[in-house]
C-alpha cells in the first residue's frame, strides 16, 4: 500500500481555509498538535485569529526565549551535577512540557530518533547532553551540516564503536548506518560502499571525550564510493553520500512519517517534489517542514487522525493542552515504560513509532500513567485542581468538561456514547475534581485517545 | 506430528463437543476439557539474540588453523574451549549450552542462513520474521501466519504471548490474532486508581467504542480488547507459582520464568517470544560475548528444569536464532562486523541432540563471510511441521524440507 491515490500537486499546494475548510479551533487544534505538543483552550482561542501561514512561519524559526533558555540550562546543569544520564530524561520531558518553541522540540526529538544514540552504551550524561544540544542547534537547519557535526559527535561515535577506528581494519558500524539509517536507506548502496566509506573514517577517533583526528591511523589511499573515487579527505565522503539523489528522498520521507500520517508509506511520485525543494534550499529542514504543515494534504482525511501518538505526544500532550505541571522526574520514568525513554532509544534505528508503539502492554500502561498523573498531588492544572481549571474554561456542567476534553485532546471525535459515559462518570459522586480525574483516566482507554 | 493432539481429542471430551454443545455444557466440564487439552499442547519458545550473534565464536571451529589466523585476537583458545568434538567447541562462557547438550536437550543447527544475504540488522531480522525480501508485500509475520491460520484449533485463550520491554517482534504480527505484549506480570494489569467506577466505565467503553477493523482505530480496539481481558487472565494464573530451580539474575531469565509460570498455569498458549540483545558486537567483543552467550546458555537451561520439574518438559522446544552471524575476519576494535551464515538452536527434551550439517568452510567465503547451506526457512518447517503440527507451506509460502532435530 502507498499513498499512490494522493495526486502531488494537490498534496503541496498551500491550504487556504475557505467554506467548505473554515480556519477553526479544530483545525487550530490540529496544527499545534502536529507541530507541537497541543494547545491550551487560550492558545486556540489566540490561534483561531491569526493566519495559519504566519503561525506555521513563527514555528518554523522561533527567536529563542532567553529566559527560558536560562532556566533549562540551570536545570540541565542540576541534573548534570548528578552525573545520573536516566535522569536527562525528567529535563528534557521539562522542556518538553514548557518550551515556547514546541515545533523546535519537536524537531529536536525526530532528530534524536534519527541519529539514535543511547545513554546505555554511551554512559555519560554530559556526553548525551551536548548531542542534544547539537540536535536542537540543527533541528530546523541545515541537514548537511547536521550530518557532518554527528560524524564527529563523541556520543555517535562511542555509540557506534567508532572511538578507536584504525586503518588496518576499519570497523563499519557507522560508515553503515551513515549509508542505511541517516542518509540514504537501504537498498541504495552496496556492501563495498560501506566497506570504502569505513576506510575514510579510519583515524577519527575520540580521545578524552572529544573528536581527534589521528592522521597515523587514517586511509590515505583512494577510495571509490557510490560511483566516484578519491582520496577523500575531511569528511568529503559524507558530501559524495549527501548528494545521491536518494538522499534527500530519504529524509523527506521521515519528516513525512513524523509529521503527517504513519501508514500507508508515501510514494516517490508525493515525495518528490518536496525533495527537489529540500535540495534546491541547501538541505534546509525548516524550508521542507513549513512546507509539510502549510500543505492541502496536511489539513485532508489523509492526515487527520492519521498518526498513533508517540508516549511524549500522549503524556506532554495530555498535559500541556490542559496546562498540566507534575514531577518531571517521574514523567521521564512515565516515557520510558511506555517505550520512550529518552536518551534511551531502543537501538540505532530509534522508535519505529506508529503501530509499533501500541501492545497490550503499552496500552495498560498508557492509562496506568496518565490515571497516576491526573491524581498525582504534584499535577496541578492551570495551577490548580482540575474542577477550578474547568470553571475557568467556562466548563460547569459535565457535559461541557466533556465537550472541553474531546476538543482540546482528541483529533477524531468518539462515539456519542462514550461521551454519556464520561459525563456519567464525572457525575458520579464524590469530589468534583477527582470525578474529572477519573473520566480522564476513562478516556485515555479508548482507540481515539491514542491517535492525533 | 509428535504432538498428537488430535489423536488425543478423539479420547477425550473434544473441543468441537463442546463448541456444539455450546451453553448446554456446564461451565466446570468445559473448564475441565480446555485445561486438560492445554495441558496437551506443545510449546514454542523463540529466544531472538538481536543484533547479530559471532557463530563462529559460539559454535567453535577450534582445530581449523584459518580459524585461528582469521582471529588472531578474538579466537577462543583450544584449551579453553568446550568441546563437543574434535573438530567443535562452544565458547568458554556457553556452559548452559553445553551442559544441555551433554544431557541431549541441544540441537545445534549448522551453517542457517538465506540467499543474497542482507546485512542490515533490520532488514536481516525483518527477512527472518516474514520469510520475505524487502521487494514484497510485507504484512505479517511468520508466527503470525500460523497464529491466524490456526486460530480455531488453538483452544488457548492467547494463542502467544511476547515478553518484553522492545515493541512486539514483526514475526508475530497476525491479520487477525493480536498478540499481547507482557513487560513485567506486576506491570501487566490495569491499575483504576481505587476507583471500581472507572474500571467497569473502561470495560464498558471497550465494548461500545467498535470501529471497522482495518484502520488503526480498529488495531487500537481489537488491541485494547485483548490487553483487558488478557491482564486479567495472566492475573488470575500466576498467583503462588514456585520453583526449586534458581534462576541466574538476568533479563532473559526473569523472562523465562515468567514463561515457565504461564506454562504452568495451562493458559493453552502455543507461542512465547523473547529477545536478548546486545550481539552487536563491533567492538570489545571479548566481555560482552561472554556475557550474552552465559546469559543465553544459564537462562534457557535454567528455564528447562524448571519446566521439567513442573512436568511440562515433553512439551516445551526453544528455538534460539540471530538475524546473521559476523565477519569471520576480526576488525581492528576488537570486535567483529555484520556477517551471514551462523548456527541456530533447538533446545528440549524432545530434540534430536547434537550437531545437524556441518560447520560452514572457513576458506570457501561469500564476500569474507561464512556460507549457509540450511535455509532459516527448514529450520522453521521443523517446528511447525514436528512441534506445532501445522502445514509450513502455508505458512512460510514454500515448501521448505525441515530439518532432523526433532524426535519424529
Amino acid at each position: 500500500m502507498t499513498t499512490a491515490a494522493i495526486d502531488p500537486s494537490w498534496a503541496w499546494k498551500p491550504f487556504r481555509p475557505s467554506k467548505q475548510q473554515p480556519w477553526n479551533r479544530a483545525r487550530a487544534a490540529h496544527l499545534l498538535r502536529r507541530a507541537g505538543f497541543g494547545a491550551t483552550s487560550q492558545e486556540l482561542d489566540a490561534a483561531v485569529e491569526q493566519d495559519p501561514d504566519e503561525i506555521v512561519g513563527a514555528l518554523v524559526s522561533p527567536n529563542l526565549d532567553a529566559k527560558f533558555e536560562q532556566e533549562s540550562e540551570a536545570f540541565a546543569a542540576t541534573i548534570l551535577a548528578s552525573g545520573n544520564p536516566k535522569q536527562l530524561s525528567a529535563w528534557w520531558s521539562y522542556v518538553m512540557l514548557r518550551t515556547p518553541h514546541p515545533l523546535l522540540e519537536k524537531t529536536t526529538l525526530f532528530w534524536h530518533g534519527h541519529f539514535a544514540t543511547s545513554a546505555a552504551k554511551v554512559e555519560d550524561s554530559t556526553t548525551m547532553y551536548n548531542q542534544n544540544r547539537l540536535f536542537r542547534q540543527f533541528a530546523l537547519g541545515d541537514f548537511g551540516k547536521l550530518t557532518h557535526a554527528i560524524s564527529r559527535d563523541p556520543a555517535m561515535l562511542i555509540y557506534l564503536d567508532s572511538v578507536t577506528n584504525r586503518k588496518a581494519h576499519p570497523n563499519e558500524n557507522f560508515a553503515r548506518e551513515v549509508m542505511e539509517l541517516f542518509c540514504l536507506g537501504e537498498g541504495n548502496y552496496s556492501e563495498k560502499d560501506i566497506q570504502e566509506l569505513a576506510r575514510c573514517f579510519t583515524g577519527w577517533e575520540i580521545r578524552r571525550g572529544k573528536f581527534r583526528f589521528n592522521r597515523f591511523q587514517h586511509d590515505t589511499e583512494t577510495k571509490s564510493i557510490l560511483g566516484r573515487s578519491g582520496e577523500m579527505p575531511e569528511g568529503e565522503s559524507i558530501d559524495i553520500v549527501l548528494d545521491q539523489p536518494a538522499a534527500p528522498q530519504f529524509i523527506v520521507r521521515k519528516l513525512l512519517r513524523y509529521f503527517m500520517f504513519d501508514e500507508p508509506f508515501a510514494s516517490d511520485e508525493l515525495v518528490e517534489p518536496l525533495a527537489n525543494e529540500l535540495r534546491e534550499h541547501q538541505w534546509d529542514i525548516s524550508h521542507v517542514v513549513g512546507r509539510i504543515l502549510t500543505s492541502q494534504l496536511f489539513y485532508s482525511e489523509h492526515v487527520i487522525g492519521r498518526k498513533v501518538r508517540s508516549p511524549v505526544d500522549l503524556v506532554i500532550g495530555m498535559l500541556r493542552t490542559l496546562e498540566g505541571s507534575t514531577n518531571s522526574y517521574q514523567l521521564g520514568d512515565d516515557l520510558n515504560q511506555l517505550g520512550q525513554g529518552l536518551f534511551y532509544p531502543p537501538n540505532v534505528k530509534g522508535w519505529d513509532g506508529g503501530r509499533a508503539w501500541i501492545n497490550s502492554s503499552t496500552l495498560l500502561g498508557r492509562a496506568n500513567v496518565i490515571g497516576r498523573i491526573v491524581r498525582d498531588e504534584k499535577t496541578r492544572f492551570g495551577g490548580g485542581k482540575l474542577d477550578e481549571y474547568f470553571t475557568r474554561l467556562d466548563a460547569e456542567s459535565a457535559s461541557a468538561i466533556v465537550d472541553k476534553l474531546v476538543e482540546l485532546i482528541l483529533a477524531v471525535e468518539p462515539a456519542q456514547a462514550v461521551k454519556g459515559q464520561l459525563v456519567e462518570v464525572i457525575n458520579a459522586e464524590g469530589d468534583r475534581s477527582d470525578r474529572i480525574a477519573a473520566a480522564i483516566h476513562a478516556l485515555s482507554t479508548i482507540p481515539e485517545f491514542q491517535i492525533m | 506430528m509428535r504432538s498428537n493432539r488430535r489423536d488425543f481429542l478423539k479420547t477425550t471430551l473434544g473441543t468441537s463437543a463442546v463448541v456444539s454443545l455450546g451453553a448446554t455444557v456446564p461451565g466446570f466440564l468445559r473448564h475441565a476439557a480446555a485445561a486438560s487439552t492445554n495441558e496437551k499442547e506443545t510449546v514454542l519458545v523463540v529466544v531472538q539474540m538481536s543484533g547479530g550473534n559471532d557463530g563462529l565464536n559460539t559454535v567453535i571451529p577450534y582445530s581449523d588453523p584459518a580459524y585461528r589466523s582469521s582471529r588472531p585476537k578474538l579466537a577462543i583458545p583450544e584449551s579453553d574451549v568446550l568441546k563437543i568434538d574434535d573438530a567443535l567447541g562452544f565458547h568458554p562462557a556457553a556452559r548452559g549450552l553445553a551442559d544441555l547438550l551433554e544431557d541431549d536437550r541441544l540441537a545445534i543447527v549448522q551453517g542457517v542462513g538465506y540467499e543474497n544475504p542482507n546485512r542490515s540488522h533490520f532488514e536481516s531480522m525483518d527477512i527472518w520474521h516474514t520469510c520475505q525480501r524487502k521487494t514484497d508485500t510485507r504484512t505479517t509475520g511468520w508466527l503470525g501466519r500460523y497464529l491466524d491460520l490456526s486460530q480455531a484449533e488453538n483452544s488457548g485463550a492467547s494463542s502467544a504471548f511476547h515478553l518484553g520491554h522492545e515493541k512486539q517482534p514483526f514475526a508475530l504480527t497476525a491479520e487477525d490474532v493480536r498478540v499481547p505484549s507482557i513487560d513485567s506480570l506486576d506491570g501487566f494489569r490495569l491499575n483504576d486508581g481505587g476507583d471500581e467506577n472507572v474500571r467497569s466505565t473502561i470495560s464498558k467503553l471497550a465494548a461500545t467504542t467498535a470501529k471497522e477493523s482495518d484502520s488503526i482505530l480498529g488495531f487500537l480496539q481489537s488491541t485494547t480488547t485483548v490487553a483487558l481481558s488478557a491482564s486479567k487472565r495472566v492475573e488470575e494464573a500466576s498467583r503462588d507459582y514456585k520453583t526449586p530451580v534458581n534462576y541466574p539474575e538476568s533479563d532473559l531469565a526473569t523472562k523465562l520464568k515468567t514463561v515457565a509460570q504461564l506454562i504452568d498455569a495451562g493458559l493453552g498458549t502455543r507461542v512465547y517470544y523473547v529477545t536478548l540483545d546486545g550481539f552487536d558486537t563491533h567492538s570489545q567483543q571479548p566481555a560482552a560475548h561472554a556475557v550474552l552467550l552465559g546469559q543465553l546458555g544459564d537462562a534457557v537451561s535454567s528455564f528447562l528444569n524448571d519446566v521439567k520439574h513442573h512436568g511440562h518438559d515433553d512439551r516445551v522446544t526453544v528455538l534460539a536464532f540471530s538475524e546473521f552471524g559476523r565477519r569471520v575476519k576480526e576488525n581492528a576494535s576488537d570486535g567483529t562486523d555484520h556477517g551471514a551464515a551462523a548456527p541456530a538452536f533447538l533446545a528440549g527434551s524432545k530434540v534430536r541432540a547434537g550437531l545437524i550439517g556441518d560447520h560452514p568452510s572457513l576458506t570457501d567465503l561469500e564476500d569474507g563471510d561464512l556460507k549457509f547451506h540450511t535455509d532459516f526457512r527448514q529450520v522453521y518447517a521443523t517446528v511447525l511441521e514436528s512441534w506445532l503440527g501445522w502445514s509450513s507451506k502455508s505458512v512460510l509460502g514454500g515448501i521448505h524440507k525441515p530439518v532432523d532435530a526433532l524426535e519424529a
